[in-house]
């Protein structure tokens, strides 16, 4: 009875729901005996007609006092009992762990690998080995809780906490911030993948995104930063208000106002629009802008270099409300397209798996997204929405990528691929990416 | 029976028109006025928190934002802790029912300090008066004000500690005077062993005020000083540590849980046996049962803290002792439902409430296993699950004790009868909706759903959507509860006799409303209040 744990994804998850299913089920005994009895009582002593009976005068029992006092603590013992030895069984395998560095800040997880990988709001991690994800928090009080993997430990600022777990299952877990931290609380979320041993080597040793902002330019490492630091939580594009003000147009204004009743004109005085970012990246409480409260944005004083505050400013100059600014970033520099050359046809179609947004839509790990997962996709056969059949060949992904309405796997939809992959791609591109999905199997 | 036989002759003197001036109420040092005035001041509290909870209730209903900004679900979540907690729930029973019961079951004139007993509601209103400035500021830290955010964050923190601050106090004058009170004002024949549960419930409930209330006076003053004068406490980032505050807050907050629901136990102790014409059943052990949880309540507060970066063997410690709350609580719902054997039960709607209070409490009881049960609350921290188990502790337990007790004792208060249908419908109200609203937040926590979110996942959708139904409907009982029994106070013309329900219990020995100094002469008692029926063999007390 009353059986909603969530999914069983780590080793100790089965012992603890062991316990947690005794004293449910210990629970709905007790409280039907004891209300069963009251409403037994209430039904065979009631007062008929409203005429008072006799009734004895029993004042107590000292058999009944010793007998529900002691069978109670007893039960409480071997409960608290195993509580106890499975709550120590959840740092099993901590000296072998895989150790994960995880930071809590106001709304947003920082992963750390020790091979300096840095994720923000997802963590992959192999199946079937103990992972170690040990905590900090540079603000306030946060709560890092993967319930598949029935764990859960604060994450305080100044010290160092932690949670050991051992992935059971490959798949995607929710993991959630379960101590109140302030205004996107319920929005500070990140996703647990657990992978094959195998897909998490080639995962953590993917440095391709690393190694190409070295060569990207200062707008789009800013685009790449704006999202990774998380300033996507309070500061959209698009001109609507979120915790802070949008970067809509922002470089473009030409005076801003201050809580604090002040107002700047750029240019005018000494200060430029550049100094006032800076400064509003690095020290947020200086220049409050009208109508929005203080305290809120962390302070990124020593977390971001010079050059990554240029390029931040750098895409926040691109938000001048003229659209299509995404695409408009396409001339990637010499450095890079060297740097294409020198890759194998399969690290080039990787490359661009993850540059060209594939893997916004197609998962690696056999999950459908939006699109059919690339997981095993090379040489499969199966129905078109128009009933026709297809084998995934060279020919047929070909023609998938650059004209993708033209065949549409059965039960997904037409018009949600991006249709101008011809201008974007060569065809030594195109091979490049059927030569990676080849390897996917 | 013995006093005021004479019986109550329309315009007959009582507590309530031997004076009549608004000054006189204000100035009285009349425990009885006084219970009255903290009932209907912390009643409208309990409406205004109530209401919040319902705006936060439906914008629940349905996944993503509906109505509200995060920002203002988040104050709209501390305004009800906050209210509900410092404003209602913790003045509560022993303020309302207690002021006014306690001197009558014990056959005094007065508490021992009728004017401590009017500073401390005085105290209470200036601190309710700072709280509802810092509330309307608006504040956004949660009720449980934990550091560091609660340093950082830019509301009127201040204030709002200030407020709890001053509240203390008010609780603290409150306790202190009800233990002299028990202690010295008994009336002869009045034994330790004769006094009524819910007295010994008021004084096990008093001890815990006196002690563990200072703390959390001194807590809020570091938070304050860490605020105003940068004095490093518990914010990291000034060399402090927010696990202390925690401890701090804990200790005081956690006995506070048994501040509010001892009284309801008391409560229920007493309405059982008078609808069951029965004795209440291990008298003795339902008392030191009592104390037992007073004791062991101070022990068990980092129980709040299993996760939250304690070591080991701590968290190991207050695991197992939390156990210990579970046994004296277990055995006073063993002795409730055996006094009902054999009894000749009357379903009144105090009984009704009574027996209602047993099934929720054995929910809340058994729920709060799993949470001392320390692998198991690793998993249900900070959930739904916890928010539903505090819910029916202090809904289903202290709420429901404070509207039993309303309706048992409203004869004595007011000299009126309600109207007996208006009630049960209410209580039907009350008991689904209340139910509908947190069984599904159960189900929410075993899903990992974790609480004082402002959104969810939309897989959760459906279960919101029954809790914020019954929410509607729970809130639909309370107001015909307490519009019936306004209602009759002010219009019906039903007088009460002295002792509708032939309680044996001393303030039914008076007339309905009592005269302003309660008896007309000290009254003796020769027996515990729970005489009822027929001595069988073997049965003596």
């Amino acid at each position: 009875m009353f059986r909603y744990l969530p999914e069983q994804a780590s080793k100790v998850a089965p012992s603890v729901d062991w316990l947690h299913n005794w004293i449910t089920d210990l629970s709905v005994l007790f409280t039907v005996a004891i209300c069963g009895a009251m409403l037994y009582f209430a039904f065979r002593y009631r007062r008929q007609d409203g005429v008072d009976h006799e009734t004895p005068r029993i004042e107590g029992s000292n058999f009944l006092e010793v007998l529900w006092t002691v069978v109670p603590t007893l039960i409480c013992i071997w409960v608290g009992y195993y509580g106890i030895v499975i709550y120590q069984d959840m740092r099993e395998g901590e000296e072998q762990a895989l150790v994960i560095n995880a930071v809590g800040k106001q709304w947003i997880w920082e992963f750390q690998y020790e091979n300096g990988k840095q994720t923000i709001g997802e963590f992959v991690v192999p199946v079937n080995r103990p992972v170690k994800v040990v905590l900090t928090a540079t603000d306030v009080l946060h709560s890092f809780f993967v319930p598949a993997m029935r764990v859960k430990k604060d994450a305080v600022p100044g010290r160092y906490t932690s949670v050991v777990f051992t992935p059971v299952k490959t798949g995607e877990y929710h993991t959630f911030c379960t101590e109140y931290c302030g205004t996107s609380h319920s929005a500070m979320l990140a996703k647990l993948r657990v992978v094959s041993e195998s897909e998490y080597e080639r995962w953590v040793n993917d440095r391709s995104q690393d190694l190409a902002k070295l060569t990207m330019s200062p707008a789009k490492l800013g685009a790449r930063l704006y999202e990774e630091k998380g300033c996507n939580a309070c500061h959209n594009l698009s001109g609507t208000r979120l915790v802070g003000p949008s970067f809509l147009k922002l470089y473009q204004s030409e005076t801003r106002k201050f809580a604090d009743g002040s107002e700047i004109t750029f240019g005018e005085e000494e200060e430029t629009i550049e100094e006032y970012i800076r400064e509003s990246i690095l020290y947020p409480g200086k220049k409050v802008v009208e109508g929005y409260p203080n305290g809120l944005m962390p302070a990124y004083e020593g977390q971001l270099t010079d050059d990554e505050i240029k390029a931040l400013i750098a895409f926040i100059k691109q938000q001048d409300g003229s659209a299509a600014t995404e695409e408009s970033e396409e001339d990637s520099g010499e450095d890079l397209q060297a740097k294409l050359a020198a890759m194998s046809p399969v690290e080039r179609g990787q490359y661009h798996y993850q540059n060209k947004a594939c893997i916004g839509c197609h998962s690696l790990d056999g999950s459908n997204l939006v699109g059919p997962t690339f997981k095993g996709l090379y040489g499969k056969s199966g129905e078109l929405a128009d009933g026709e059949s297809y084998t995934a060949d060279d020919e047929y992904l070909k023609n998938s990528i650059w004209d993708p309405n033209g065949q549409i796997v059965a039960g997904y939809q037409p018009n949600q691929m991006p249709q101008n992959y011809k201008d974007q791609l060569s065809e030594e591109d195109l091979e490049s990416i059927i030569e990676y999905i080849k390897t996917l199997e | 029976m013995s006093a005021g036989a004479e019986g109550v002759e329309h315009g007959e003197k009582n507590y309530l028109n031997h004076e009549t001036t608004i000054w006189s109420w204000l100035t009285t040092v009349d425990h009885k006025r006084i219970g009255l005035m903290y009932l209907f001041t912390i009643t409208a509290f309990f409406i205004i928190g109530g209401l919040a909870a319902l705006t936060m209730r439906l914008e629940l209903a349905r996944s993503g934002p509906d109505f509200m900004t995060p920002d203002q679900y988040n104050i709209l979540f501390t305004l009800h802790g906050a209210i509900m907690i410092f404003l209602f729930i913790v003045p509560g029973i022993p303020a309302t029912m207690g002021n006014f019961l306690l001197p009558l079951m014990i056959g005094a004139k007065d508490v021992a300090f009728p004017r401590l007993n009017l500073l401390s509601y005085y105290v209470y209103v200036v601190g309710a008066a700072m709280a509802v400035v810092a509330l309307l500021n608006p504040i956004d830290t949660g009720w449980t004000f934990y550091a560091p955010y609660s340093t950082q964050t830019k509301s009127a923190v201040i204030l709002m500690t200030g407020a709890a601050f001053v509240l203390g106090f008010s609780s603290i004058l409150t306790g202190l005077n009800f233990v002299v009170t028990v202690h010295r004002l008994r009336c002869p024949g009045m034994h330790w062993d004769r006094l009524p549960v819910f007295v010994w419930a008021l004084y096990a409930t008093a001890v815990i005020q006196t002690l563990a209330t200072p703390v959390v006076g001194i807590t809020l003053l570091l938070l304050i000083m860490e605020r105003w004068l940068g004095v490093g406490v518990f914010d990291p980032a000034m060399g402090g540590d927010p696990v202390l505050y925690e401890h701090f807050f804990w200790f005081y907050s956690h006995p506070v849980v048994y501040i509010m629901v001892l009284p309801a136990f008391g409560v229920v102790g007493e309405i059982i046996p008078v609808f069951s014409r029965k004795p209440l059943f291990g008298y003795k052990m339902v008392c030191y049962a009592s104390l037992a949880i007073a004791l062991v309540g101070f022990l068990v507060w980092a129980h709040h803290m299993l996760v939250a970066g304690i070591s080991d063997p701590s968290a190991i410690y207050f695991s197992v002792i939390t156990f210990g709350v579970a046994i004296p609580t277990a055995v006073k719902v063993f002795n409730w439902v055996s006094t009902m054997y054999k009894g000749s039960i009357s379903f009144d709607t105090p009984m009704l409430y009574a027996m209602a209070f047993v099934f929720l409490f054995m929910i809340a009881g058994t729920t709060g296993i799993y949470l001392a049960t320390l692998a198991v609350d690793v998993f249900y921290h900070d959930t739904y699950f916890v928010v539903a188990h505090f819910h029916y502790t202090i809904q289903g337990g202290a709420v429901i004790g404070l509207i039993a007790a309303l309706h048992f004792w409203f004869p004595k208060m007011t000299g009126k009868m309600y109207n007996e249908a208006i009630a049960k419908v209410a209580f039907v109200l009350v008991f689904v909706g209340f139910n509908l609203t947190f069984l599904p937040q159960f189900v929410l926590g075993m899903q990992g759903m974790p609480r004082r979110y402002f959104d969810y996942l939309p897989e959760f959708e459906e279960l919101h959507m029954i809790s914020s139904f019954g929410a509607v409907i729970n809130g639909f009982g309370y107001t015909f509860a307490l519009v019936n029994l306004l209602g009759a106070w002010i219009f019906s013309r039903r007088k009460a006799t002295e002792n509708p329900y032939n309680s044996l219990s001393l303030e039914w020995q008076t007339q309905s409303p009592p005269i302003h100094e309660n008896f007309r002469e000290t009254p003796t008692v020769d027996d515990y209040p729970y005489a009822y029926g027929t001595p069988v063999e073997g049965g003596g007390h």
